[in-house]
């Protein structure tokens, strides 16, 4: 008997999840342990990084009113790559950009979103201070501010997951977590070759815009093309944190191939609100990553040639 | 006589074994031509030719879809 791929399917971060491993004939056992460790993580990293539980340990930390508090080291770690993200992005991505959130009407889980119109924004500002003390597990906000880690956490809560599973495991050949189509992989695959990942064409819905090969590393997929709210569905959740308001510019959807999935899921928030020259100067600059931009109109733009092996596309000859 | 017998079993048993060769070992199957891509030129809304390249549209099996993350209702 070959290798196949063991797989779990669950609900969590608001949204269906996967965990998969590449298992021989008498791993059974070894592969149940490791898909348990990645599901027990994501429930972890949930606990910690939501917004929308009101006992996580982000909610307790945004409702501090700036004052230090004790939270999981996964809040921890995840802000200080937030804070990263930031840096990088050049302020494209922000995770205080909460209270423009809800005041664009994204003020709860999004399944218990119901129609309102957005209401003004006023006195926010991008950038707010994030202060970290990771040696005592703990963490501050600058008065007033608010943090919403929906951009990175999915990223940062798969790979957690990913190392779970090869904790569980060390002879582990290969695995993938995939929290809402943010993916974290690594290893071979049942055939012992690259992880083939299809990239979902927005504006074709069940098919696919390409396929990706990846070894390791991360996948993250950022769009206005599902969670639209407010009257008519006329508000998506991508708030330009230089205006406070959801973004004008931008693709359809933005698919980014990153060395981490976090970084992939923060790039692509920061793709996602660039119009394409804006995020073609940004993946130029940045060689560990390589994005698929897809357009409201037009063909796919490929982005520092992101492992495509199969399009049905046009692309640009050089 | 008995030289030539000799010949005409030796012949007949060489042949046997190469049957039975070619039966046990069938040549693989070569696999289908992978598509190739095609290069076209084509006229922009501005007059412009411009070079394209037609990617082949393969389908296989894949692992897993990266998608903007759905709402489980």
């Amino acid at each position: 008997m070959s290798a196949r791929l063991e797989r779990t399917t669950f609900r969590a971060v608001g949204t269906s999840c996967a965990a998969a491993v590449t298992a021989g004939p008498h791993d059974a056992r070894f592969a149940r342990a490791a898909l348990a460790a990645a599901r027990a993580e994501v429930a972890a990293c949930e606990g910690a990084l939501s917004r929308f539980d009101p006992a996580s340990d982000l909610s307790r930390l945004n409702a501090a009113g700036g004052e230090w508090t004790a939270v999981d080291a996964r809040l921890v770690e995840a802000l200080r790559l937030a804070v990263r993200a930031r840096e990088d992005t050049g302020g494209r991505f922000d995770p205080t950009v909460l209270p423009a959130l809800v005041a664009a009407g994204y003020d709860r889980s999004f399944e218990q979103l119901f129609e309102r119109p957005a209401a003004r924004l006023t006195g926010w500002r991008a950038g707010a201070e994030i202060e970290l003390d990771e040696a005592a597990g703990s963490a501050r906000l600058e008065a007033g501010a608010a943090v919403d880690l929906g951009g990175i956490g999915k990223g940062y809560a798969a790979a957690r997951a990913l190392d779970a599973m090869r904790e569980a495991w060390p002879m582990l050949p290969g695995g993938l977590v995939d929290l809402g189509g943010d993916l974290a992989l690594w290893g071979d695959t049942p055939e012992r070759g690259p992880w083939r990942i299809a990239v979902a064409d927005p504006r074709r819905p069940g098919t696919n815009a390409g396929v990706l090969l990846l070894r390791s590393g991360g996948a993250a997929t950022s769009g206005r093309d599902v969670r639209r709210f407010g009257p008519d569905r006329s508000l998506h959740h991508l708030i330009d944190p230089a205006t406070g308001e959801p973004a004008a510019p931008g693709p359809l959807t933005v698919t980014v191939v990153a060395p981490d999935a976090a970084e992939a899921e923060a790039h692509a928030t920061a793709l996602a609100i660039l119009p394409a020259a804006g995020a073609t100067a940004h993946v130029a600059a940045r060689p560990q990553l390589s994005a698929l931009y897809i357009p409201h109109e037009g063909e796919p733009i490929p982005l520092g040639r992101p492992p495509l092996a199969e399009t049905r596309f046009l692309v640009r000859a050089a | 006589m008995q030289r030539i017998w000799a010949v005409v079993l030796s012949v007949w048993a060489m042949l046997a074994i190469v049957a039975v060769l070619a039966w046990t070992h069938p040549p693989a199957a070569s696999p289908a031509p992978a598509a190739a891509a095609q290069t076209l030129v084509v006229k922009g809304a501005n007059g412009k030719q411009q070079l394209v390249v037609v990617q082949p549209t393969a389908v296989g099996a894949t692992h897993a879809t990266t998608s903007t993350s759905g709402v489980v209702r």
